[in-house]
């Protein structure tokens, strides 16, 4: 039936997996199926990428949220990028973030960079004795 | 009592040496209590001024609600009523609540997005995000603490660094800095003279952390390095002076005041060194000045409590 049908070769569901899970990676963020459907060709139904993405969420390989009506799909592994660029956006967007969140260092004044690099030598001159 | 009503609107003032000295000379945590203390006293006393200059000044222009009673010759012998006072008192208190308002809310909204971004991720205490950008913080609130730190920032430091950093994070989360820092914010709001308590409490937190970083790795040394290379690396944008008159940054003086001693936990220094005359001047004008502000906002609210007709 497969041959009937022209498909160059079935493909294992671990194949398709790793197919929609590298295309969510290439993705600059949270993407819907349809565009994951879009960036794997059209020989993919609509509902199969659906069924692998559901597959994935099981295992833990992929995380969804709402967006609008559908879901937008990030591969797990880079929630942390995620993350960190989620924090970077409201860290540039927040000009008087210094005020709320204790920062580890504050900017350094023209002359501080000097001062500094000579306190840390003095310290490591010293540690060494 | 007449012009001691605007007394409490530029006290602040005073308070002025009491931090810088408080700064220099105090054991940071002590410090960081006294300054947010005071600020958070004189900020309220200037408000409540602002309110009842305001009372008074208003109370007998035509189609205000407040109780006539609160314009009688009586009051207005006893308190300055000067029309143009009282009118500049309303965009001033209404400046002030807003700008409040504004912090308040701002605080909140930095905290949710901060929380928010980190979501996604296992709820464990230190969150390390994958960025080129070195910076680190502590996140209070939420569903617990959290450490954000990345690994720009983590690739830069030593191990014995490393558990420097984070014993400083820490430290923030455990003593709650955040309720120091959101107050003496809300107090600089309050009365613009109260910015250099703003500016002086930032710093001492941050001394405190140190402290107590210190302590826990057991090397004033390696924070001193950690501070140093965290600020190397997160060098950005200078803050713009006049390179010639700049006086020192934070970050150079807390690296220099954790390669010195650890600070004394005394109280107060005694009254008979120089320093400890200077400190015990301006702790005692500190306080005169809060007692002033309050003896104000007390004397004006019994006068106005007897005018009004209940």
């Amino acid at each position: 039936m497969a041959e009937h049908r022209q498909r160059p070769r079935r493909r294992g569901q671990g194949e398709l997996e790793a197919q929609v899970l590298s295309a969510l990676r290439e993705a600059d963020g949270p993407v819907t199926a349809g565009w994951v459907q879009d960036r794997l060709g059209g020989d993919l139904a609509y509902t199969t990428v659906i069924t692998i993405l559901t597959r994935l969420l099981a295992k833990g390989a992929v995380t969804r949220e709402r967006a609008g009506r559908s879901f937008s799909w990030t591969p797990a592994s880079d929630q942390a990028g995620l993350a960190a660029r989620k924090m970077r956006k409201m860290l540039d967007a927040e000009s008087d973030r210094e005020a709320v969140l204790a920062s580890f260092v504050t900017g350094l004044g023209p002359d501080d960079e000097r001062l500094l690099r000579e306190l840390l030598g003095q310290s490591r001159s010293e540690g060494e004795d | 009592m007449g012009v001691f009503v605007f007394l409490p609107l530029v006290l602040p003032l005073t308070a002025w040496p009491i931090a810088r000295l408080a700064e220099q000379h105090l054991h940071p945590r002590t410090a960081t209590r006294l300054l947010t203390g005071v600020a958070g006293v004189m900020a309220t006393c200037s408000t409540v001024c602002l309110g009842l200059v305001m009372v008074v000044g208003t109370a007998q222009l035509p189609g205000n609600p407040l109780p006539d009673g609160w314009s009688d010759p009586e009051v207005r012998a006893a308190v300055p009523y000067d029309e143009v006072a009282g009118k500049a008192a309303i965009p001033a208190l209404c400046a002030v609540l807003v700008a409040c308002g504004r912090t308040l809310w701002r605080h909140g909204r930095v905290r949710r997005r901060a929380h928010r971004a980190l979501a996604g991720l296992p709820g464990t205490e230190v969150a390390v995000l994958p960025d080129e950008v070195p910076y680190a913080y502590a996140l209070p609130g939420g569903r617990r603490n959290r450490v954000v730190v990345t690994t720009a920032l983590l690739d830069c430091l030593e191990p014995a660094e490393r558990r420097a950093l984070f014993a400083h994070e820490r430290a923030h989360l455990a003593a709650r800095h955040h309720r120091f820092l959101l107050a003496v914010q809300l107090a600089a709001r309050a009365n613009p003279f109260l910015r250099p308590l703003r500016t002086a409490v930032s710093y001492t937190a941050e001394r405190w952390a140190d402290e107590e970083a210190a302590q826990a790795v057991g090397s004033r040394r390696t924070v001193a390095r950690a501070i140093g290379k965290a600020a190397l690396v997160a060098r950005g944008t200078p803050v713009a002076t006049l390179a010639g008159l700049a006086a020192p940054g934070p970050v150079p003086r807390r690296v220099t005041a954790l390669l010195g001693p650890a600070p004394l936990v005394r109280s107060w220094p005694s009254v008979f060194t120089a320093v400890g005359l200077a400190a015990w001047g301006a702790a005692a004008g500190a306080a005169v000045s809060a007692m002033s502000s309050a003896n104000s906002a007390v004397t004006m609210f019994f006068i106005l409590y007897a005018a009004t007709p209940l």
